[in-house]
């Protein structure tokens, strides 16, 4: 088990070595006058050089990747060139915001979406039907839409919550809730809907087989049967979805906490980008995809649990 | 028996939720609570350090905790700030300021000349985007501890108005350089940043300075500049009352705000239009005509550029120079209006009757819509632009290279004609991107420089006059800037700037 950890952390490892290294040269290649980008129209032309030379950008790209790539290393990832924020505090002191609404997202979206699929599978005729209907719809609408939708009716219309802004769960457990309800309804719709018609197909396939057969002549419950034994089988591919979505609801989350300027890393992911704040970006992208890997060591190790044929010795 | 537990419990836990948030909802920090103000900014504070600080849209921040040498009403007059008095010697090479001695900086000290050199030494040599506004500082020292000198390389007549802004922050000179300024700043300003409450590039937060020697400046107990990037979650904010001032992001979310009872104050800042660059002809022979630049200017039809383009918001114009000038004149504003004939008449007398071909920059960050409307309005007097496409990023970046003849772009009209000409007029200004001018034009600019009061205004409506009669540009016109205010805060917009100055947001 360990050695399998061990494996992948530094199969993960190599992975941020090439993304942030494609990421590095991409941006830079990309970038044009970054001191114009920064000082505006306004600068005169030496305004603009002496800030190239201060960000250390009449360097050669490839010394300057080595630099940053060795500081990375020691974790010091530089400073926001349009915020002064070192890149470190910037995004943990992001991170907690968007990672609450992304497992607040994945455990609504796992009880929510487990409950509607299995009760779809169970009840078959209109109530499967129903389910595979709102299924469709939730996943064809985005959750940018839903958002605005929300939005408009509970927040500026009804005044349940506030239309923008987030209250830390440290400083207000309902200031929280009303500032996080809603986008979190936004973010699980299309997740429910691909987790629910998951677990739908998986419990209906199980049902048929010939071992729940054989388990329901030995006289247990069908409640029995159902949760002990088919949701179990049945939940190896949900899981693996599950696992998708997280990730996908990382980028989920950047549009929908611009919608609702949620201080999350979506704001930040979206203005580095447009602006071209490039310590930030290479910031973010080193952690989404140290997200990514320890997301997906974690549903692996998940998944022998559930599933012994799986289980890794 | 299991379904309905469950069932309730699901009820339960969403009423409860629902109802707390309602709890919270109608009691939060909304904008209009108390006495805090909260103003939507679409600009994040790039750096709070002094001898770094930005302008214009960040200058909220940067009023918040520093203190300038002096201050500019809403009409632009100076009037003192930390200095109460300023004068210059008879050639103006040497302004000396007198400054006040009840001024403390929130780190304890009393602000002194010392520290005045200090920042506007280091302004000038910082990395603010406008660090060349004291270009022509020589030197500076402090006189006694109320007594700074400033010694010119150069007159400036914009030097008064400078002090005014970034470029006249002072900050204490012990923390002068220091990077850790940057998100923690140390100034005399009306507020205290709140580190420990502010979320950097989201929200920032301020407590009042209640040591501050001039409490007739608070207006409020507390502020909070939050940050909106995305024009939906700006119009929410304002739709839920969750801001009292705002910026705008985009100009036709404005009916909507005002409807939720805002009112919008208009205000003009830039000019919109043509730069036509190439006037002596070295890429395009045809610009050098000047009856070909004054066919461009009466080719354009304004009034509907404005419709289609400005959303409505503009005023048409044929003059760079801004109605708070004192070179302004009203009659220049329809020196060339819509008269196609005209137009082409003056292209047949250039000899170009059936038109030429010209090259022109573009790129994806304006409208596609935009860029089809300003070759049609070329194409009615046979010019053919043929673009070439830029990458946003490269945009401004080559627009300053000078390869092309003309361009399409959007300039500040700044309130002094110094600083007007300083930034797109004379020969070496910036945004004159090939650097070419003529003998006239620079005597005028020499004149504004260093003539007399009188000289150098009558200068300066001679080189408005003259600017417009040889098309060195063909303006469009001047948008209309939009700074959005709540019922209970009144506004007084400044010329010059792209928002309000902090003191001059009040509650009603």
């Amino acid at each position: 088990m360990l050695r399998f950890i061990l494996r992948r952390l530094l199969a993960g490892v190599i992975l941020l070595l090439v993304v942030s290294s494609v990421a590095y040269l991409l941006l830079y290649l990309g970038a044009g006058d970054i001191g114009r980008q920064i000082l505006g129209v306004t600068a005169t032309q030496e305004a603009v050089d002496a800030k190239n030379t201060a960000l250390g950008l009449d360097q050669p790209l490839i010394p300057r990747f080595l630099g940053w790539l060795g500081a990375a290393f020691t974790g010091n990832f530089g400073t926001s060139w349009f915020t002064s924020q070192p890149v470190v505090a910037a995004i943990t002191s992001r991170l907690a915001v968007t990672l609450s609404l992304v497992i607040g997202t994945t455990i609504i979206t796992a009880v929510v979406g487990t409950a509607l699929g299995v009760w779809a599978a169970r009840k078959r005729g209109a109530a499967d039907r129903l389910v595979q209907i709102v299924s469709v719809l939730g996943f064809a609408i985005p959750g940018f839409l839903i958002a605005i939708f929300l939005v408009n009716v509970f927040a500026l219309n009804l005044k349940l919550f506030k239309p923008t802004g987030f209250v830390q769960l440290s400083v207000s457990f309902p200031g929280w809730l009303s500032t996080v309800t809603l986008p979190i309804i936004a973010l699980s719709i299309g997740a429910i809907a691909s987790i629910a018609a998951q677990v739908r197909g998986s419990v209906i396939d199980t049902m048929r087989q010939d071992w729940v057969r054989t388990l329901r002549s030995r006289g247990l419950s069908e409640n029995r049967v159902l949760y002990r034994h088919v949701l179990r089988n049945a939940g190896g591919p949900a899981l693996a979805v599950l696992a998708v979505q997280f990730v996908g609801l990382l980028g989920g989350a950047i549009i929908v906490e611009q919608i609702f300027a949620i201080p999350g890393l979506g704001p930040i992911a979206t203005n580095s980008t447009a602006q071209g704040d490039i310590p930030l970006v290479m910031g973010l992208v080193v952690v989404t995809a140290a997200i990514v890997v320890v997301v997906n060591i974690v549903i692996e190790i998940l998944h022998g649990f559930l599933n012994p044929k799986a289980r890794i010795s | 028996m299991f379904k309905r537990k469950a069932a309730v419990a699901i009820a339960a836990v969403i009423a409860t939720g629902l109802a707390l948030a309602g709890c919270s909802g109608s009691g939060a920090d909304s904008g209009s609570a108390g006495s805090t103000l909260t103003w939507g900014v679409i600009a994040q504070a790039t750096t709070f350090q002094a001898e770094n600080a930005n302008w214009a849209n960040e200058s909220p921040y940067i009023q918040a905790v520093y203190d300038t040498l002096l201050k500019a009403d809403p009409d632009g007059t100076i009037q003192p700030d930390v200095a109460t008095k300023w004068e210059y010697n008879e050639d103006n090479t040497v302004l000396t300021l007198t400054l006040r001695d009840d001024v403390k900086f929130t780190n304890g000290d009393t602000l002194t000349a010392d520290d005045v050199v200090a920042s506007l030494i280091a302004f000038r040599d910082g990395a603010s985007p406008n660090k060349s506004n004291l270009v022509n500082l020589a030197d500076a020292k402090a006189v006694d501890a109320t007594t700074v000198e400033l010694t010119l390389s150069a007159v400036d007549p914009a030097l008064l108005n400078y002090l005014t802004q970034n470029s006249g922050v002072v900050a204490p000179a012990s923390s002068v350089g220091d990077a850790a300024t940057a998100t923690a700043p140390i100034g005399s300003g009306p507020f205290i940043l709140n580190t420990t409450d502010t979320v950097v590039g989201s929200s920032y937060v301020f407590d009042k300075n209640e040591d501050y020697w001039n409490p007739d400046d608070q207006h409020y107990d507390k502020l909070i500049l939050a940050y909106y990037a995305d024009p939906t979650s700006l119009l929410n904010a304002v739709q839920g009352g969750q801001v009292n001032v705002t910026n705008i992001i985009d100009a036709s979310t404005v009916p909507q705000m005002e409807s939720s009872g805002f009112t919008a104050n208009k205000f003009e800042l830039n000019w919109w239009g043509f730069l036509l660059s190439d006037r002596d002809g070295a890429i395009a022979p045809q610009l050098a005509d000047v009856r070909v630049r004054q066919a461009i200017n009466y080719a354009l039809d304004k009034d509907a550029l404005v419709k289609t383009i400005g959303n409505g918001y503009g005023t048409p114009t044929s003059q760079i120079f801004p109605t708070f000038s004192p070179s302004y004149d009203a009659s220049l504003d329809d020196y060339y209006t819509f008269d196609l004939d005209k137009a082409k008449e003056l292209m047949t007398e250039a000899g170009y009757p059936d038109g030429f071909e010209i090259s022109m920059m573009r790129t994806s960050a304006v409208p596609e819509s935009h860029w089809t409307l300003y070759a049609q309005q070329l194409a009615q007097i046979g010019i053919t632009v043929n673009y070439t496409e830029v990458q946003p990023a490269d945009f401004i970046t080559t627009m300053l290279q000078g390869t092309y003849p003309m361009y399409w772009f959007t300039l500040q009209q700044d309130p002094t004609d110094w600083q007007l000409t300083q930034f797109q007029v004379s020969q070496a200004s910036t945004w004159n991107v090939l650097h070419q001018s003529t003998p006239e034009v620079e005597a005028f600019i020499s004149t504004i420089q260093t003539g007399t009061e009188d000289e150098a205004a009558e200068a300066g409506k001679e080189l408005n006059r003259y600017l417009v009669e040889n098309a060195w540009f063909a303006p469009m016109y001047r948008p209309t800037s939009i700074f959005m205010s709540d019922a209970n805060t009144v506004v007084k917009t400044q010329v010059g700037n792209a928002v309000p100055y902090l003191w001059n947001v009040e509650p009603k």
